[in-house]
């Protein structure tokens, strides 16, 4: 069992710094996801934790063993790869057993063992099979099976589920988090879909261009973004970001205003309004909020039917009232419709006109210079709020 | 159409092997290509056996009945394969050039290896230009080194008054002249293969416990064995055949390690030459080749499948 602590990490490039800083405080077996978008330098973090790189600047610690100049060999790791890399030219059993025969395990010993990662990965009666005759769901196991057959410390996984399909996906997703658990390893996860991260990990560390942007459980990650990276990453469909300002207490954008008065933002702010599309709602079904923002009068655009739920792509009044497509369109990929999540039963249809309102407990302001958040709530102190569904 | 052309004139029976062959020639291309490729295949058959054919001729006739021999056999004289081991110890002029290019192969893979691994695996400042000076030097004839090198493994050569080892009349003298001419096409055909080995499985080998070195031997040269096994049987085949440093590095007696060249001319007396039993001499000296490019050919095919079998 064992921590891992990232001290001041930087890996240069000739050109780029892929790892910017990276400080990183990981609890004896926790799960962590390391998440981000590609090139954020998540791979490199984490094969800086494994040996494979060395950083340019700053310290890995393992069980608070400084670990920066030991070979792979010795950090008592293992590591499943996106690519799985099974050896071609050994079968199951020597590819599991691989690590334990390098380290002289009895072969009793190694049999044993063996047979118990076997039992867990439900892979009894493979193990003279090649990795060619295995299907793609096998391999991922038999990988995952190397790995935990040697009962090391810490267990990363770099994007292992990317190459599997949908559906194995999701069941490889928690098979992972039973293991996990029955193993109790501490566990660094590399992925670029939020949605593994948000449903596996005890904390998730959202990075973008080699920067750690949040380290954060995920529902904080998600509830109480740091910034315009982590609000607009995390959750999907991701979050409506609107540019504006903050004058006299109200936050004034080209497509509505809000009151802000009660957040404590300081007028004369350049500022991005955030909101989910799950806490848009229609002013007819206002029941559900507990402090609303004042109605806004928008036109369906587009319908997005998902079955469990409605998207509508919302063009407020104001906007289409000047008629521009370009504003509407918005430049530079800048958001300006409003995206709203609603049930399959609501009424509605595309060039209806209806009004809609903000759970103001759950929308956020952040600085438009710096992206930080500045709150993530519009009243002065947010009540406990129990979501209603 | 075809009455013009005079094609369909005249019966089959009418015409003669050749026109017949041609007509059909005519009508169907493919037969062109498949008497051409016959031909083709034929003539250089006919190159590459009629020595060996020859050679047995000789080795099958004794000495007194030369003058009447011809492209037949004229007489069966299969003790000559016998006697030729009798005249001259040849067996141990065939275990000093097996050893020799046994220890060839061994210094020129394991070697070879770690610097394909090198260059094929690893970026470094400089390894392009350090690259192209390898094979710089392995344009060079090999006949340019002779005399330097014969120098050196003589003990002639002193730096900073240590004489160079005398390695004359040792297998040193020709297996280190012969591995250092082969390596730099090991090198470069090792490095070529190494570098297709795919970066995951070798991070994965590290991580489950080898040093690079480790890796190497237990993964990425068994993924490439066609490549390894490729420049193996090069480099025994090279060092077998090699007739220069082999015949100049010795002194022609098979305990100073003299190679099968050295053992073939000892058939040559001062007054006569036995043919024949050079003849018989050159066959068994080439059967070693000939059973290692057949049991090699099975394990270069049986490389390439393993190898199209990984992802």
């Amino acid at each position: 069992m064992a921590n891992v602590r990232l001290d001041g990490l930087y890996k240069r490039y000739e050109d780029v710094v892929a790892v910017n800083d990276m400080n990183l405080e990981i609890e004896d077996g926790e799960f962590i996801c390391l998440v981000g978008p590609s090139g954020c330098g998540k791979s490199t973090t984490l094969e800086m934790v494994a040996g494979l790189t060395s950083p340019s600047e700053g310290t890995v610690h393992i069980s608070d063993t400084d670990v920066t100049e030991f070979p792979p060999k010795d950090r008592n790791i293992a590591m499943v790869f996106q690519n799985i890399a099974l050896f071609p030219h050994m079968d199951v059993y020597d590819n599991v057993s691989y690590g334990l025969r390098l380290r002289s395990v009895p072969k009793d010993d190694i049999d044993d063992r063996v047979g118990r990662a076997m039992e867990i990965l439900q892979l009894e009666g493979m193990l003279d099979r090649m990795p060619a005759e295995l299907s793609g769901g096998q391999r991922q196991r038999v990988a995952i099976g190397r790995a935990i057959v040697r009962d090391p410390e810490v267990f990363l996984l770099d994007e292992p589920l990317a190459n599997l399909d949908a559906k194995l996906r999701v069941h490889m997703r928690t098979e992972l988090q039973r293991i996990q658990r029955e193993l109790d390893v501490t566990t660094v996860y590399v992925t670029h879909d939020q949605a593994e991260a948000m449903t596996m990990s005890d904390r998730i560390a959202v990075l973008n261009n080699g920067r750690l942007q949040q380290f954060a459980p995920p529902l904080e990650c998600y509830d109480r973004p740091a910034n315009l990276f982590v609000a607009g990453f995390i959750g999907s469909p991701s979050m409506n970001q609107v540019h504006g300002r903050v004058e006299n207490g109200v936050f004034e954008s080209e497509s509505f205003d809000v009151d802000v008065a009660e957040s404590g933002v300081e007028d004369d702010t350049e500022a991005v309004f955030g909101v989910r599309p799950e806490d848009v709602y229609p002013a007819w079904r206002t029941e559900d909020v507990t402090e609303w923002s004042r109605g806004i009068t928008t036109t369906v655009d587009v319908m997005e039917p998902m079955g469990d739920e409605i998207f509508l792509y919302l063009i407020p009044e104001r906007l289409s009232r000047r008629g521009d497509a370009a504003v509407i369109e918005g430049e530079e990929g800048e958001q300006q419709t409003l995206l709203m999540a609603v049930d399959p039963d609501a009424d509605v249809a595309e060039g209806d006109q209806i009004e809609v309102v903000f759970d103001r407990t759950k929308s956020h302001l952040f600085d438009a210079e710096t992206g930080e958040a500045l709150v993530h709530s519009l009243q002065p102190e947010p009540p406990e709020v129990e979501k209603g569904d | 159409m075809a009455t013009e052309t005079g094609l369909t004139d005249r019966t089959d029976e009418d015409r003669n092997v050749l026109e017949r062959w041609s007509r059909l020639a005519i009508l169907d291309s493919d037969r062109v290509y498949r008497g051409l490729f016959a031909v083709i295949v034929g003539f250089f058959l006919l190159i590459a056996l009629f020595p060996f054919y020859w050679l047995l001729l000789l080795a099958l006739t004794p000495e007194r009945l030369f003058s009447d021999l011809g492209l037949v056999p004229i007489a069966f004289n299969v003790a000559s394969f016998i006697e030729a081991f009798q005249v001259v110890p040849f067996h141990w002029y065939m275990l000093n050039s097996i050893v020799m290019a046994l220890m060839t192969t061994v210094i020129v893979i394991v070697i070879g290896s770690v610097a394909g691994y090198v260059f094929g695996r690893l970026d470094f400042r400089g390894k392009t230009a350090l690259l192209l000076a390898v094979l710089i030097i392995s344009y060079f004839p090999p006949t340019a080194f002779l005399i330097p090198v014969f120098n050196l493994l003589t003990g002639n050569v002193e730096v900073l008054g240590i004489s160079s080892p005398r390695l004359y009349n040792g297998p040193g003298a020709i297996v280190l002249p012969l591995s250092a001419l082969v390596m730099p096409l090991a090198i470069y055909i090792l490095a070529t293969f190494f570098s297709q080995i795919p970066d995951g499985l070798e991070d994965a080998s590290r991580i489950e416990g080898s040093t690079r070195l480790g890796a190497l031997y237990r993964v990425i040269m068994p993924l490439a064995a066609p490549g390894v096994a490729t420049i193996a049987i090069l480099t025994f085949i090279i060092t077998y055949n090699e007739f220069f440093f082999s015949f100049l590095m010795t002194n022609g007696e098979p305990e100073n390690w003299s190679p099968i060249v050295w053992g073939i001319t000892r058939y040559q007396g001062t007054r006569a030459i036995q043919y024949n039993l050079m003849a018989a001499a050159s066959i068994v000296g080439v059967i070693p080749m000939a059973l290692i490019v057949v049991l090699a050919q099975e394990k270069i095919v049986s490389g390439l499948t393993a190898g199209a079998l990984k992802e």
